[in-house]
């Protein structure tokens, strides 16, 4: 007896630590077996084991925690010998009982508490297992440990993604392939693993599939054995290089193998039927492979390189340890022009991850930004050197504009948190609605701007420290990485292929020699963009420019930027660069000017780039000799610039200056302008050839909004008309367009832009001209591709979009119901035009039906503008899986556009419900992020949709209904944030009431008599109970069937243990633990979690002392069940007791007991009842 | 009354002339036929005169104008059957006195015979109309036979058989109505072809007044859903292949490995036992290139035997 409550102290002594020193591992793995001996694409499940060598580097280890999601476990064994382990997710179901607190402050700081707690970076996990006591001592040696686990998953949610189309035919004759996926580290769905990127170990790895399959994994590919029956063949895999968990994937399918023509080291699959694709698609890839070897001057670190394409994946591109996996939908045939550059992006964007991210890993969560950082940045020069200068800074200008424009409507971006002493008090990040402390709770567009926050960075660092350096500081951080890698087991060498800021900084500073530390605190260590406003006055008397530069520092997103800043002033006599000091309280700068205003003489003016132009110069002010002045032109601050100047110059900028920027700036600014000038420069930029082709297709857009605003003093065809007809139409014949040839892509891609511009032109009475109208339809009529050799999918698909743009809306007279009768003569036109493209569709389908994506649209453009009753059911049929996957996208947009127009609670939840079912993970992240950017009501705004039963809707859906996608929970709590904000819903009863309701609930939870009547108070409570219930079943159903001699220290002794556990580990998420389990309470998530709910409402101190009580109800509940079984269990209400109990019992008879276990473990029992698999099956998310 | 009826039997009379002048110039070949037979009568006639015949019924005339005619026919189709039978078209001299050796007549006294003293001649029967070809076949000139075509071979067949005749309209040469013509057709069979479709299957409508108004063929989901939508349609190809072969040639120099590859997963088995294991299969065609070494292509082991414990 006095021994086990020694063993119950050191236990508890070790989960303090382990608890309060979360950075601390107290083991590391250095290496791993996977081995998937089954998959049954029938059943849809895999089974499979693994096996971990651990070097236990404290001293007195016992016990271990992994990292397992929806796993089945059926056996642990340490060394060979059993070993008891509990398996508990907290972020299966983030909130428990607290069903009526409803308000997201609540919930983010819960499932940020039940996300640490399982999270491998602190050294934690769900599975815990406890090692047995006869190894402790060899753990005191630092002996090597093997933990072997059996598992299965069935019917995984996440992880692994089945795809088995319904047709005829075998497994292999039907396409059926599965593959891995997830966000970030999201292994443990498919494995168990120490699923953190800063744990490296090798690997083996080993897949059993159908003869006719082929198994794609990590590493390379040792050997393929047949299974004895032949059916079957094995494929080992070897990955020598220590790689985290989260970099180790598997695609198995009947896949078509392309071994690349030029290095054959490199091998391509695909889909069935899909090779020739593959072919061509492929057929680019060693120059990407050329150009990072070449800037990095570092050989590709692993020895192969794998692409998978993949239908219903995930994301389009995902990087694992020496593979990709991808879309299937990236490939294409030679006729395809749209796609190829995208196509070649992704490859480029996948092959950029293998160095730095696959490869070298990240040391922490808050390093994850140089990672994506320098791996954007490598694309980019990637970009900059395949298509051009031009091409590369016009990226890096969406780029800027997006996440300045997001930070601007967020509040920021944080690179690199820094959680100083772990309190959440000091939230780096008060203004979102998630924490950005985990990766998984992030919201998937926060973490698409990280990325393009991160590059954008790094290219800063590189205009400050050079392009040579930069380069050789990747090439060191590679060239130390890959010494470290081909290293046996060290403890610290392998921790060179992690990457962390400090490490990165230091690395930086060593090879330039500069200190970079007021770049990084400004843009990394801090959020928020700047923003410029811009001004100027030209003093003539001094010939001085006087620039007023003010910053706007206070509004949400931004920060002060306080250094030099860039001012390109184009004068005259050339072009001059200026220096400017932004400071504290300097507003004004002058800038002496270099010419005087002598524009009568003739004579050539020199630019940025030496190139000397004759320019009209007629246009300018006389006294000044000012063209254009650009502030930052290089983009070296995170900013937005509004500068004032005027026309002219905006127009001298747009036609004279070189850079495409500058360009596109001018011409944003030019809308302000509607001046015959104005249309002349944007006209001459149309058809001038040299020019961008991006920077025409704007022009394009421009001219358009610049012909709206001066419809009145407008002469002449409608804009555009003439240069389409002199550009593209025949010279015999002017109102028909010449046959396609698409050979010159920039002519192409202004072919397709400027009818869809075109169409936004507006008349007097604010209907898109006739003419332009019928020159749209005549470009349908006279399409011609019969002589091109490449598909004009995309221009048919444009030339629809134009119609879509022409509409207007409908002269709608009382509120007729539209028929076909009242149908406008011009919409009959396009809506034939529609149904024809639509029809022939089915019959001649376009590349990614595209040309249906445009007919969706159109359709449901004019429903919204009355001339065709407004009807969602065709969206339906086509958001229906079964259909591309573009198609259900632009189908589902519609469908979402129209519960929002019209308010429609059924719809809505069709939307819901295929947010829960859908079997494709991308559609229904699809859907919420589509309903967060388009939803059918506001926290702002009343509508009768927002009721209660929507709020638990989507309530349970984020709150458990999603727990097998990080993604997709977070896309349910941006829904929920943009629906109700942070706040308690108020269609909800008012909070008192909820707290009554709590009161109530408490009662009832205390007293089971009054249950059903707080069941009665409303719909939320029985949902509750509900889901209770579900929680219950396994648990209740589970040990009754044991006998009841058995004792303590067997699988069933530790499915006790697991109880136990459950409840205690339940509680951080649950609220507050009273008294039970001090161990567990001071484990910093509990204070500043009721602090937050403090501060979100002044009734939440109650709901949190109802939890214990329900914890208790929940505990009580299932030792119910072991009184039958165990008597002896009878006092053990208490977890300490528990413990007691059972290092009592195991000190008794151990070996016996042990035997007559492993005995029966080999019986059924190991692959019926495991408590694991209760809990992971049946997840309230399922039960209901 | 008599009148009449003389007069119809008159017209009998006639009618019955009419109908025997009509059966003598019914065809022209019969008509030639009967000119001979003429001709013959008129030389059994002569020759019965030569041997002193006054008169001869007319029934005898005729059993000896058969004879004649018989015994010459038969003289003809024997000399041609002996000169098909020596491998000549046209029968020559030496058929036709084999012939009348091989009927029993002394050849030797036939000249005598035809040199004597009290012969008569007969003057050539007066052939008005020649044996009439169907002239409905000929047309135009036929060709005469090159000169290395032997003359016996047969004729060239009438020119219109075998010779091109280009018979054309004057082409619209108006590019604008080409064009015009070209995009209407092409609407056209664009829109009955949907129309036919969406008038056979489901369809669904955007109108709840009138279904029929702009019929949408109805969406159906399919279970691979990506096929059709990457991979280019067949009317797609061909005009890829139309407008453009000299692309194909970089792709098909790759084709060969993965086409090897194929056969080598499936055909795995046997060349597996054949092959020591682990050795290589040559994936690519020695004359291409080196071997391509990748583990995917490698053979399938066999599982080793001594694996239980």
């Amino acid at each position: 007896m006095g021994d086990a409550n020694m063993c119950v102290c050191v236990f508890i002594c070790l989960c303090v630590t382990s608890m309060q020193n979360n950075n601390i591992f107290n083991l590391c793995t250095t290496h791993q077996v996977v081995c998937i001996n089954n998959i049954n694409f029938q059943r849809k499940s895999v089974i499979g084991y693994v096996e971990l060598t651990i070097f236990p580097t404290v001293v007195n280890l016992n016990r271990i925690k992994l990292s397992s999601k929806q796993c089945r476990i059926y056996r642990v064994r340490v060394n060979d010998l059993e070993a008891p382990f509990i398996y508990n997710d907290p972020t299966l179901e983030v909130c428990h009982h607290e069903s009526k607190q409803r308000n997201l402050n609540y919930f983010s700081s819960a499932y940020t508490a039940a996300v640490g707690a399982v999270d491998p970076d602190a050294g934690n996990g769900e599975l815990c297992i406890k090692v047995p006591s006869e190894l402790w001592k060899q753990g005191d040696e630092m002996k090597v440990l093997k933990v072997y686990i059996e598992f299965s998953l069935d019917q995984p949610k996440g992880g692994l993604h089945f795809v088995v189309p319904d047709i005829e035919g075998n497994m292999a004759e039907r396409g059926a392939h599965v593959f891995s996926f997830g966000y970030q580290n999201s292994t443990r769905f498919w494995f168990p693993c120490v699923d953190s990127y800063s744990e490296l170990c090798t690997w083996k790895l080993e897949f059993t599939v159908d003869a006719s399959m082929v198994a794609v994994s990590c590493g390379d590919l040792v050997e393929t054995v047949y299974t004895h029956d032949m059916r079957k063949k094995t494929f080992h895999y070897v990955l020598p290089i220590p790689t985290a968990a989260p970099n180790i994937s598997l695609a198995v399918g009947p896949f078509e193998i392309l071994v690349d023509p030029y290095m054959h080291e490199v091998t391509h699959f695909c889909l069935p039927q899909l090779l020739p694709l593959l072919k061509h698609t492929m057929s680019y890839l060693h120059e990407i492979f050329e150009f990072y070897e070449e800037i990095l001057t570092c050989r590709y670190p692993y020895s192969c390189f794998k692409t998978v394409f993949v239908d219903e994946a995930y994301v389009q591109v995902s990087s694992y340890a020496s593979m990709s996996i991808f879309s299937t939908n990236l490939l294409h045939s030679a006729m395809i022009i749209d796609q190829t550059p995208v196509t070649r992006r992704c490859l480029a964007q996948a092959l950029s991850q293998q160095f730095f991210g696959c490869f070298i890993s990240r040391m922490s969560w808050s390093d994850e930004w140089v990672l994506k950082g320098i791996s954007g940045y490598i694309y980019g020069l990637y970009l900059k050197k395949t298509f051009g200068v031009n091409e590369y800074r016009h990226w890096i200008k969406e780029e800027l504009d997006k996440i300045v424009e997001y930070e601007l409507k967020t509040g920021g971006v944080l690179l690199h948190p820094a959680f100083c002493g772990g309190k959440e008090k000091d939230n780096p990040t008060p203004h979102l609605h998630f924490s950005i402390k985990h990766p998984h709770t992030l919201s998937w567009e926060y973490y698409k701007m990280f990325q393009c926050k991160a590059h954008l960075v790094m290219r800063l660092i590189e205009n400050r420290i050079s392009m040579e350096f930069m380069l050789q500081v990747f090439n060191k951080l590679l060239s130390l990485a890959s010494t470290a890698s081909s290293q046996k087991y060290q403890s610290h060498m392998w921790s060179q292929m992690l990457l962390s800021t400090s490490g990165f900084l230091k690395s930086i500073s060593n090879v330039s020699g500069k200190d970079i530390g007021p770049l990084i605190k400004q843009w990394v260590d801090q959020s928020g963009v700047v923003k410029f406003f811009g001004s100027f006055a030209f003093n003539r008397k001094r010939n001085v420019l006087e620039l007023e530069i003010r910053q706007d520092y206070t509004s949400s997103g931004t920060q002060k930027y306080v250094g030099p800043i860039k001012v390109t002033v184009q004068e005259l006599d050339g072009s001059f660069n200026h220096t400017l000091q932004i400071e504290e309280n300097s507003l004004k700068h002058d800038i002496p000017c270099h010419s005087k205003s002598r524009r009568n003489k003739k004579k050539k003016i020199p630019l940025m780039n030496g190139e000397e132009v004759d320019m009209d110069l007629s246009a300018m002010d006389a006294d000044s000799p000012l063209l254009w002045i650009r502030i930052d032109p290089d983009m070296s601050i995170l900013r937005k610039v509004e500068f004032e100047q005027a026309d002219f110059m905006w127009q001298y900028q747009l036609r004279y200056e070189r850079d495409v920027v500058a360009q596109e700036e001018a011409i944003s600014a030019l809308e302000k302008f509607p001046t015959p000038a104005s249309r002349l420069a944007l006209t001459d930029i149309l058809e001038q050839e040299q020019c961008f082709y991006k920077v025409r297709m704007q022009a394009c857009f421009c001219l358009a909004k610049i012909a709206n605003s001066m419809m009145s003093t407008w002469t002449g065809p409608p804009a555009m008309k003439s240069l389409f007809t002199r550009m593209f139409c025949c010279k015999s014949c002017p109102n028909i367009v010449k046959t396609n040839n698409f050979i010159n892509f920039q002519s192409y891609f202004l072919q397709k832009t400027m009818p869809v511009a075109m169409a936004l032109l507006r008349d007097m009475q604010n209907l898109c001209p006739k003419e332009v109208l019928n020159f749209i339809l005549d470009l349908i009529k006279y399409n011609d591709n019969r002589k091109n050799k490449f598909s004009d999918n995309y221009y048919r698909a444009e030339l629809i979009d134009a119609l879509t743009n022409s509409l207007t809306p409908a002269i709608n007279i009382s509120n007729e119901v539209r028929t076909v009768d009242n149908l406008n003569s011009d919409v009959r036109l396009i809506l034939e035009e529609i149904t024809r493209f639509l029809n022939m569709e089915k019959l001649l389908p376009s590349y990614r039906n595209t040309i249906t994506v445009s007919c969706l649209r159109a359709i449901r453009m004019l429903q919204k503008n009355g001339h065709i009753p407004s009807d969602p059911s065709l969206f339906k049929s086509y958001a229906q899986y079964g259909h591309f996957v573009d198609v259900r996208v632009a189908a589902l947009e519609a469908v979402v556009d129209y519960t929002r127009v019209d308010r429609s609670s059924e719809e809505l939840q069709w939307l819901l419900d295929m947010v829960q079912n859908d079997p494709s993970h991308y559609v229904r992240h699809k859907i919420l992020s589509m309903l967060g950017k388009n939803p059918p009501f506001t926290k702002a705004s009343e509508s009768s949709l927002c009721n209660e039963a929507l709020v638990d809707q989507l309530w349970k859906l984020m709150n458990s209904g999603t727990s097998h996608d990080w993604r997709l929970r977070c896309d349910a709590v941006n829904f929920y944030y943009t629906l109700f904000g942070l706040t308690r819903p108020s269609c909800l009863p008012l909070p008192e009431l909820g707290l009554v309701l709590n009161l109530k609930e408490k009662k009832a939870v205390l007293n089971p008599t009054i249950k059903p009547e707080a069941g009665g108070i409303g719909g939320v409570g029985a949902l509750d109970l509900c889901a209770n219930g579900g929680i219950h079943t396994p648990i209740s159903g589970f040990p009754s069937s044991e006998e009841e001699d058995i004792d303590m220290d067997t699988v069933h002794d530790s499915q006790a243990f697991i109880y136990h556990h459950l409840n205690m580990l339940e509680r951080p998420m649950s609220g507050h633990c009273v008294g039970s389990s001090p161990v567990l309470l001071t484990s910093g998530k509990e204070p500043p979690l009721v602090e937050q709910t403090l501060l979100s409402m002044p009734a939440t101190p109650l709901p949190a002392f109802i939890k214990e009580p329900s914890a208790s109800k929940h505990g009580e509940h299932h030792h119910r069940h072991h009184h039958h079984d165990h008597k002896k269990k009878k006092k053990k209400h208490k977890h300490k007791h528990k413990h007691k109990h059972k290092h009592e019992s195991k000190d008794k008879d151990k070996d016996k007991d042990r035997e007559r276990e492993r005995d029966r473990d080999r019986d059924a029992h190991a692959f019926t009842s495991s408590p694991a698999s209760g809990r992971s099956l049946r997840s309230p998310s399922l039960s209901d | 009354m008599a009148d009449p009826a003389s007069v119809g039997s008159g017209s009998l009379s006639a009618s019955g002339t009419r109908s025997g002048s009509g059966k003598t110039t019914t065809s022209p070949a019969e008509n030639y036929y009967l000119a001979r037979r003429r001709t013959l009568q008129v030389v059994v006639s002569s020759l019965l005169t030569e041997c002193g015949f006054e008169s001869a019924e007319k029934a005898a005339v005729e059993s000896l104008t058969e004879m004649i005619q018989s015994y010459i026919s038969e003289v003809g189709r024997s000399a041609k059957s002996y000169c098909e039978h020596t491998a000549r078209s046209t029968p020559t001299l030496s058929d036709v006195v084999v012939t009348l050796i091989e009927m029993g007549f002394n050849v030797d006294t036939l000249p005598t015979y035809a040199k004597r003293s009290q012969r008569m001649v007969i003057t050539a029967p007066p052939v008005t109309n020649s044996p009439v070809v169907p002239k409905a076949l000929a047309a135009g000139q036929k060709r005469v036979h090159p000169p290395y075509i032997p003359s016996h071979l047969p004729d060239f067949p009438d020119p219109h058989t075998y010779i091109k005749t280009p018979t054309f309209r004057e082409p619209v040469s108006d590019y604008q109505v080409l064009r015009e013509k070209a995009a209407s057709q092409r609407r056209d069979v664009e829109r009955a072809l949907t129309r036919f479709m969406a008038k056979t299957g489901e369809t669904q409508s955007l109108f709840k007044d009138d279904i029929t108004a702009f019929p949408l063929i109805a969406a159906r989901p399919s279970s691979i859903p990506y096929l059709n939508a990457l991979l280019p349609s067949e009317l797609e190809l061909q005009t890829l292949e139309e407008t453009d072969s000299s692309e194909q040639d970089d792709q098909t120099d790759n084709e060969n490995a993965p086409s090897n590859t194929v056969t080598d997963e499936a055909g795995a088995d046997k060349e597996n036992s054949v092959l020591p294991p682990g050795g290589v299969v040559p994936a690519v065609k020695p004359s291409e290139e080196t071997v391509i070494d990748n583990p995917y292509l490698r053979p399938v082991k066999k599982p080793k035997v001594r694996r239980k414990k």
